[in-house]
């Protein structure tokens, strides 16, 4: 099938928008009447609230209510219900909300702030989840066991809210017959999503039981369900609109900011209220990413192949767990890398933490693991004495091999062999550089995959509605924010209709009222998910087409065809555009009724993992792919310059590759920012984020870069995914960590396990003599 | 306390009475209701709220409105003329610049101080004018590449 689309780099659909101005965020709309609301967020990690007086902070002129957690509902949670929208009782981390202003605007808001008393009582708190399974650490919920939770959670009492286990071969024989064990500790810090919009909530209550919110959100469906859980109003009345949004990498999916303001809303009947988090609050208050501790254990035999591999990790998960639990699940499908571990033990712990809760980050699960597993492969190879490639190649997860849950590696699975071989190829084709006596020079890499973690029956709904004139409306429940979804999505929709490109346009609001089901924008799955949606929307359009045709022309739908925008009967032609609406008969009697393709699409076969083994067809897809690192490494400053940056991913078929291409930069991008700077600092006194501002918590810059970028594509088509395309949003994130360390291993000799790799550690490291 | 004052924003004056503390970022957003121009951290950290001010680059959330009076504005809605795109906007569309959008008026604006005041810059003059510009989706390298598409464009 020659595409005609799909394949090709469109320029973005949303770029005149987004250059000009004229885009919106939630953040640029204004309400008649509308009230702004401000947070006091606990300054400790975890006490008892004693007491909380807000009657000061209500007599201030301005201000229309006062929340505390008695007045809110809840406990709420899809997979744990631990949390409530304002805390009650006792808070969990330092900036957990526990009490919020309604005011006539910002300033007198925060003003009220001020007059609101809370007396604390300071408990014991803990931040690394080592320390929170530790004999005598302090208990976040001392009432665990009778949560209510998911189906899918395991919570084990103390911190310990899940156990996610994978059992595959004899792990005791194979590392009985390993001539090698190496084994490490791997330490992934808490970091930030930093999406440079900050979260932005709007919402109006009424009494007739409907509520309306704008939303940063990239779940508006989860929202919607959110709010139906909390205030009992029916999903039909709660409209959840989103426009762009300004970055999101997970950081704003399921739920963050949304359940506070819907109480806010709720209490001031008809009134719209707005919260804006500022960006210290963004660092406090909003979900983070990673803090995963893993130790690992490889065993090998003496020629290079993995007998056997043992994992403990534990993901440090915040005071509530919201979504972690699947971050969980990630971490132990991806647990051995893309390579085959015949004898495979994994135990994936999820632990209360007292910091922010820890949510969904690019890559959900897997540079958490990845980081050990490369590291360590790193170690053997260096003590087999092998090539670390050749090594690599021995084991990778070619086709035909057995993944770490038993699926076997179909062709369409992709090809990580090659992508390794590609960007091995590359690395190594001329002579480390000389860059002076100053200079370490270093290559390393790593392979990946990447599974999307969602529910076993995700869905995506599409409409495609015909216009008069012959154009079409995509209208999806998908967000665009930043990734260029509505871009792929329209070249997909022109490639099923067979139609111009310029011919398609897509809704870029988002309405739970009235757009298609979809799941939530995560997981890297748009592209496949709704993609296969369109197809079967594409499909429905046409057979529409033809039924309407063949009652005007009086024959059987299978008699009519379609060519490009005509539809064709012998030698009698319609046009789409003249039964777009339906058409008339000579007498002006309607014969047709109006045209609108639907396409629902739930993934099949897809099961919850076995609760003893993790083995099951628990992983919808894989998304593989390589990544080298060329560097530099200045031995007066420690300060690390990257030079070379080759990776090549199979994400099956590319349906936009300069779009992907920024894909894949952009997730690296993130990962070379928490591989050489990025880690939250937590006050040893009270446990708050301490770097909660874009000075102290650096992010790279564009200096930062490398000098040279060869990013590419193994198109191996995924027979589940439109036109085989799978994700690729997240998945530069996954091997990039450890490729780095793996580099600057190569330039010093020096071996890190803990994130960030800054200039000053290698310093000390350099100068220790290490 | 209240001042009047008036600022010329992409060529039209804009009228206020604005308090002391209201912030340069404030008055385009709220006051003339331009939101092109982004508040990311309102702290002058990330460089999203960048506008020309007397056609020199600055942080509008660390300038207050008072400051400003009298003088002359340029925002992202001001880059173009009529209905033609500025090259930079132009370039940044072509590359795919413009990710999630937030960053990309901050980085258009600095775009143009520096072709403005330097017709043919190097690549380390177009680093320099993009440094301490934050932005989290695109890895930078379109957008210093669209800087650079937009210097042909306009000569
Ligand atoms: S909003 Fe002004 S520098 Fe960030
Ligand atoms: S495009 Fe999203 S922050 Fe730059």
């Amino acid at each position: 099938m020659t595409l005609k689309h799909v394949g090709k780099s469109y320029t973005r659909n949303d770029g005149v928008e987004k250059t000009t101005g004229s885009a919106k965020y939630v953040a640029d709309m204004k309400f008649p009447g509308m009230l702004h609301a401000k947070v006091l967020r606990s300054p400790y990690a975890h006490a008892i609230i004693k007491s909380i007086d807000t009657t000061e902070a209500l007599k201030l002129p301005g201000v229309f209510v006062v929340l505390t957690g008695k007045d809110v509902p809840g406990p709420f949670g899809v997979a744990v219900a631990d949390q409530y929208p304002l805390a009650k009782y006792k808070v969990r981390y330092a900036g957990e909300p526990v009490a919020a202003v309604v005011a006539v605007n910002e300033r007198v808001a925060k003003e009220a702030l001020k007059h609101i008393k809370v007396e604390y009582e300071p408990l014991p708190f803990v931040i690394h989840p080592k320390d929170a399974v530790a004999d005598g650490a302090p208990i976040l919920h001392e009432d665990l066991m009778n949560y209510n939770v998911a189906p899918y959670v395991y919570p084990q009492g103390k911190n310990i809210y899940q156990h996610f286990k994978v059992r595959k071969g004899d792990i005791e024989e194979g590392f009985e017959k390993a001539d090698l064990v190496v084994e490490g500790e791997t330490w992934y810090p808490y970091i930030h999503h930093v999406q440079l919009e900050p979260h932005c909530a709007v919402a109006q209550y009424n009494l007739d039981g409907t509520m309306t919110m704008y939303s940063t959100t990239q779940a508006p469906f989860v929202v919607q369900n959110c709010i139906n859980m909390l205030h009992d109003i029916p999903l039909s009345k709660i409209q959840v609109i989103v426009p762009y949004i300004g970055g999101g990498f997970g950081g704003k999916s399921d739920v963050t900011i949304e359940p506070l303001v819907s109480c806010l809303a709720k209490a001031v009947p008809g009134r719209f209220v707005r919260l804006l988090l500022t960006r210290e609050e963004m660092f406090i208050g909003t979900n983070l990413g990673r803090g995963a501790y893993c130790k690992y254990k490889i065993g090998l035999s003496k020629e290079g192949k993995i007998l056997a591999m043992q994992g403990e990790s534990y993901l440090g998960s915040g005071g509530n767990v919201d979504y972690a639990v699947n971050i969980v699940t990630g971490m132990g499908l991806a647990g051995t890398g893309p390579y085959e571990v015949p004898n495979l033990k994994l135990d994936v712990y999820g632990v209360y933490t007292n910091t922010p809760p820890i949510g969904a980050l690019r890559g959900y699960g897997h540079p958490e693991v990845h980081f050990p597993v490369e590291r360590l492969l790193e170690k053997a190879a260096r003590k087999l004495g092998m090539d670390p490639v050749e090594f690599r190649l021995k084991n990778l997860l070619a086709e035909g091999k057995v993944n770490g849950i038993g699926q076997v590696v179909k062709h369409d699975t992709g090809n990580v062999v090659l992508c390794a071989e590609k960007v091995a190829k590359e690395l190594y084709k001329s002579p480390k550089p000389n860059k002076g006596d100053n200079i370490l020079v270093g290559r390393g890499m790593a392979a990946y995959m990447k599974t999307p973690c969602m529910p076993t029956n995700v869905q995506s709904s599409v409409f495609l509605k015909l216009n008069a004139d012959g154009s079409v409306t995509l209208a999806t429940g998908a967000i665009e924010m930043g990734q260029g979804t509505y871009t792929v999505l329209a070249q997909m929709t022109a490639e099923a209709l067979d139609i111009p490109y310029e011919k398609v346009n897509v809704t870029n609001t988002v309405d739970t009222l009235i757009s298609p089901y979809e799941w939530q924008t995560v997981a890297s799955h748009t592209t496949w998910g709704t993609g296969n949606a369109i197809i079967l929307a594409a499909e429905n359009l046409k057979a529409k087409l033809k039924e309407s045709a063949a009652k005007v022309f009086n024959t059987d739908a299978e008699n009519i065809k379609i060519e490009g925008d005509k539809v064709v009967y012998n030698d009698k032609v319609l046009t789409w555009g003249d039964l777009a609406l339906g058409y008339k008969n000579p007498d002006g009697s309607a014969l047709t009724e109006p045209i609108m393709g639907e396409g629902h699409f739930v993934a099949k076969g897809v099961q919850n993992p076995d609760p003893e083994t993790g083995q099951g067809n628990a992983a919808a897809d894989w998304t593989q792919g390589c990544i080298g690192i060329e560097l530099g490494i200045d031995k007066t400053t420690g300060e690390v310059h990257l030079y070379r940056l080759i990776n090549y991913i199979d994400a099956g078929t590319i349906v936009n590759p300069q779009m992907a291409r920024d894909q894949v930069l952009g997730a690296i991008t993130m990962v070379i920012s928490s591989a050489l700077t990025e880690t939250l600092v937590f006050s040893e006194d009270t446990g708050k984020i301490r770097n909660n501002n874009l000075v102290d918590y650096k992010i790279v810059g564009i200096e930062d870069m490398p000098e040279e970028i060869l990013i590419d594509f193994v198109q191996t088509p995924e027979e589940s995914g439109p036109y085989g395309a799978k994700g690729i949003g997240e998945h530069g994130t996954v091997g990039t960590a450890p490729a780095i360390l793996n580099a600057i291993y190569d330039a010093t000799g020096i071996d890190f396990y803990e994130l960030p790799v800054t200039a000053e550690k290698i310093m000390m490291a350099l100068e220790g003599g290490e | 306390m209240k001042h009047s004052i008036k600022i010329r924003i992409n060529g039209q004056w804009y009228l206020g009475d604005v308090e002391t503390g209201m912030t340069l970022l404030q008055f385009i957003r709220d006051e003339a209701g331009l939101t092109g121009t982004k508040a990311g951290c309102e702290n002058g950290e990330c460089g999203a709220c960048t506008v020309l001010m007397d056609g020199k680059p600055v942080r509008s959330c660390i300038i207050l409105a008072v400051e400003a009076d009298g003088s002359e504005i340029l925002t992202v809605e001001g880059l173009r003329e009529g209905d033609k795109l500025h090259p930079l906007q132009q370039s940044f569309i072509e590359t795919g610049a413009a990710q999630c959008g937030f960053c990309t008026p901050g980085m258009l604006i600095a775009g143009k101080a520096l072709l403005d005041k330097n017709s043919n810059p190097s690549k380390e003059e177009i680093m320099e004018a993009l440094g301490g510009h934050l932005c989290r989706c695109t890895g930078y390298k379109s957008i210093s590449k669209s800087v650079e598409i937009a210097i042909d464009k306009i000569k």
